[in-house]
């Protein structure tokens, strides 16, 4: 049935798309369009998305993958319409350790170590030969800071600051995102929702609706626009577990931290665009290599 | 000290003093190197030059630049270098091997212990990966004459893993099933 929905509305996807699209820029600013005037409310034509396979034809052989649209208006989950996500990225083969060498890399990469020892240069004292290389009966020793020695330096220790830097190879970033966006769409954990355009700047709002949703405990809501507007910015202040992100600072570290992935739907488009083009991109070779720190 | 500067440029003076310092070296000065470019002369004795945005003659600059993503190949009969479409799917074999984003066969060579130890793998497997490990490893020990040879298959990754170098065995194989 639903292949049929989206067969029939192809047609008239694209005006749809076009009203929907930045809404959500123009923050509380109600802008109705006459359509929707005319239109009683409840009975508003299905926002249908299907897949324009034209530009990337999908490598995966697994059968697209479609989400609902929700709705943010209201704490009570309505569904919006429906959206036919490309299987390439939202189906793609779950790897796993991928995903593992993301995490290690995110981990690793802004890590700085300050553990510090002492040399035995650098240990107070020890500048004297204790005692006389003969005639002791002693073993001879020319410092008391010599490793050798309790309270002495230590040889091989921990210097600091030691940086752990390093980058993963481009395409396992790449990888690592489509491989998490699939496992949290196959593990129900990812939802898509109109906008990010909610009512009142209530915190209580967002934990009924995530309540109400079974979403969480912690929510990640990624918007394609890194200027969120001012409603939701206030309601998710207090809450720690909500957080706000642009799409261009998805991560598989984040995605993994929060529970659940909410993602508007020019989130998922940008996604998608980005993504798809990196896997077919023709000078791909040009992002092996080492990893160079001036590339402007 | 700048507009002083400015003038001692302009004056025939300094002119004739860059042509003499020029003139110094003894090496012919070559085409189209400092020595021998014409210096920068007034704004105005050049031609006016109109500024447009989007001209149509942009179109033959476009020809020029490299497309951004991997284009689709051309449809032919036959293709001089061995190269085929894919045609299968995968429907039928229950394992389908997807080509790489230039369009070839996903099928290397692993060299290790300074080419001692040769292990070819093939990529990008999707579906029964067992039952296309079966068809791959009767591939390579009918090409040797019956000689067993060892695979390994890495399911979550999709690849397979077969000892020795039969990387043309396996993309001649791969190639003539459609894949």
């Amino acid at each position: 049935m639903l292949k049929n929905i989206l067969d029939k509305s192809r047609q008239v996807v694209f005006p749809v798309a076009r009203t929907l699209t930045r809404s959500s820029v123009h923050g509380n600013v109600v802008n109705e369009s006459p359509a929707a005037v005319a239109t009683p409310a409840g009975t508003k034509t299905p926002l249908i998305l299907p897949q324009n396979y034209g530009e990337y034809a999908p490598v995966s052989r697994n059968t697209p993958r479609q989400a609902w649209i929700e709705n943010t208006d209201a704490v009570q989950e309505r569904k919006v319409g429906l959206i036919e996500l490309h299987p390439d990225v939202f189906a793609a083969q779950p790897r796993v350790d991928i995903i593992q060498e993301n995490v290690e890399w995110q981990r690793k990469y802004r890590y700085v170590s300050f553990a510090q020892t002492k040399t035995r240069a650098e240990v107070r004292g020890g500048g004297r030969k204790p005692w006389p290389q003969k005639g002791m009966g002693r073993a001879r020793h020319g410092s008391i800071r010599s490793p050798l020695f309790k309270g002495g330096g230590v040889v091989h220790g921990p210097r600091s600051p030691t940086t752990h830097f390093y980058m993963l190879p481009f395409y396992k970033r790449v990888l690592g995102l489509t491989s998490t966006l699939s496992v949290k769409l196959a593990q129900d954990d990812l939802h898509i929702i109109e906008n990010v355009d909610i009512p009142t700047k209530d915190g209580q709002f967002l934990k009924d609706l995530i309540a109400e949703r079974n979403w969480g405990p912690s929510v990640l809501i990624v918007d394609e626009d890194h200027m969120f507007p001012a409603n939701i910015c206030q309601a998710t202040d207090e809450l720690g577990y909500v957080n706000l992100m642009p799409s261009f600072g998805l991560n598989v570290y984040s995605m993994l931290k929060h529970d659940t992935l909410v993602l508007t739907v020019a989130a998922v488009k940008h996604l998608e665009q980005r993504l798809l083009y990196q896997l077919n991109r023709s000078d791909a070779a040009s992002k092996g290599g080492k990893f160079k720190l001036d590339q402007v | 000290m700048a507009a002083s500067g400015k003038a001692l440029l302009g004056s025939s003076l300094c002119q004739k003093l860059t042509q003499f310092t020029r003139n110094l070296y003894s090496q012919p000065a070559l085409l189209s190197s400092f020595r021998s470019s014409r210096q920068v002369q007034e704004l105005e004795k050049y031609p006016e030059v109109e500024v447009v945005a989007n001209p149509p003659e942009w179109r033959f600059v476009e020809r020029l630049l490299p497309p951004e993503t991997v284009p689709q190949p051309v449809a032919q009969k036959d293709y001089p270098s061995g190269w085929r479409p894919q045609t299968e799917d995968g429907s039928k074999a229950g394992y389908y091997v997807a080509r790489t984003k230039n369009h070839m066969v996903p099928v290397y060579l692993q060299t290790r212990f300074r080419g001692q130890r040769r292990i070819t793998v093939v990529r990008r497997v999707q579906g029964d990966i067992w039952a296309l490990e079966k068809d791959l490893r009767s591939a390579v020990e009918k090409s040797r004459n019956g000689k067993l040879c060892a695979t390994r298959v890495n399911e979550l990754s999709g690849q397979i893993h077969i000892h020795g170098d039969h990387v043309d065995v396996l993309r001649d194989y791969l190639k003539e099933r459609g894949f």
